[in-house]
């Protein structure tokens, strides 16, 4: 299904926020999540639905001051 | 000497460096200045995933788990509502709900948004962050900060990566002598000196990146910090002298004055 993540359309395989993230290859990596404008903690992923049009934010922390 | 210990909310620490983690040369280099550092507290900021690139470049993989708390900022943000949506994201990570409200209103000087930041404060405030807002060097606004809930103050020494030190030490010694919050001086700080000088007008801690990161040696650059940092510190905690318009001996006057020599003195 298409999903807009990070600003951009994407064509994904999933179910699941679960899914979507092991199918951008960043299971296990420290990312954070946001779906149309709610934060979804790592423990939601699993159970947490994804349909087509969602908007989803994956972030993580880099270098700043 | 008792230990001198400060905290924020629950959290005791030692250290009074605040160290950011940005443009650091290698990831190598950062962990060796961190170490000689000495701090407890560490910076981050907060971006989008590339998607393009996944191999894991975020920050975390460089850093023992465990051992320091946490500090993520808001840059990048323009108004509160940004903010505090960054803010939400940084806490769901799990590792942290400390969060340095960074409001820039100007891309060149990259100067707080006073209004913006209040607005965010109080927000998060009530949301139940640790908030430690970043804002310019008016005892004003430091005021209405600390009303807001926020758990420390952090007012700019000059704008950010600027190196150009404290430019107003007055401003900076009113905010510190009028707070009841830790007070943490952030940004701008070019070395060793700018760090004592903080701490000498009674801050409770100093927040950089830049001057370490971009030292031409980035190690010894924090190490140096660390020294100024506690020297500032115990000179602060030992008072200095007042400062006077002339001179006054320090052997006293009279110990000065010799006898004039005679002949005889001198023997035939």
């Amino acid at each position: 299904m298409k999903l807009i993540i990070n600003g951009g359309e994407r064509e994904v395989d999933a179910r699941t926020m679960a899914e979507v993230i092991d199918r951008l290859g960043l299971s296990g990596k420290p990312v954070v999540a946001e779906v149309d404008g709610h934060v979804l903690v790592a423990e939601e992923w699993e159970a947490f639905p994804v349909s087509p049009g969602m908007v989803i934010e994956l972030v993580h922390f880099v270098g700043g001051g | 000497m008792l230990k001198d210990t400060w905290r924020i909310g629950e959290c005791e620490m030692t250290s009074r460096f605040f160290l950011g983690t940005g443009l650091f040369p290698s990831p190598f280099v950062q962990q060796e200045a961190i170490a000689a550092s000495g701090a407890e507290v560490l910076t981050f900021a907060i971006r989008r995933v590339n998607l393009e690139s996944v191999e894991d470049d975020s920050i975390l993989q460089h850093v023992e788990p465990g051992s320091f708390t946490f500090l993520p900022n808001t840059s990048g943000a323009r108004t509160a509502d940004e903010a505090v949506r960054i803010a939400r994201l940084a806490r769901a990570s799990g590792l942290s709900d400390w969060v340095k409200v960074e409001i820039s209103a100007s891309d060149k000087t990259l100067l707080p948004d006073p209004i913006e930041t209040l607005r965010a404060t109080e927000q998060l405030v009530k949301e139940g962050f640790t908030v430690l807002p970043y804002i310019s060097d008016d005892p004003v606004i430091c005021r209405r900060l600390e009303e807001a809930g926020a758990a420390a103050i952090m007012p700019g020494g000059a704008p950010i990566g600027t190196g150009l030190g404290i430019l107003n030490s007055y401003n900076l010694g009113l905010i510190i002598e009028e707070a009841s919050v830790p007070v943490i001086v952030d940004a701008g700080l070019g070395t060793a000196s700018d760090a004592a000088l903080s701490m000498e007008l009674g801050a409770s801690a100093v927040l950089m990146n830049t001057p370490v990161a971009k030292a031409k040696d980035p190690v010894g650059m924090a190490l140096a910090m660390k020294l100024a940092i506690e020297a500032g510190r115990l000179a602060y905690l030992s008072g200095r002298v007042p400062k006077k318009r002339y001179a006054s001996a320090s052997s006293g006057l009279e110990s000065m004055m010799l006898k004039p020599a005679s002949a005889g003195d001198f023997g035939s």
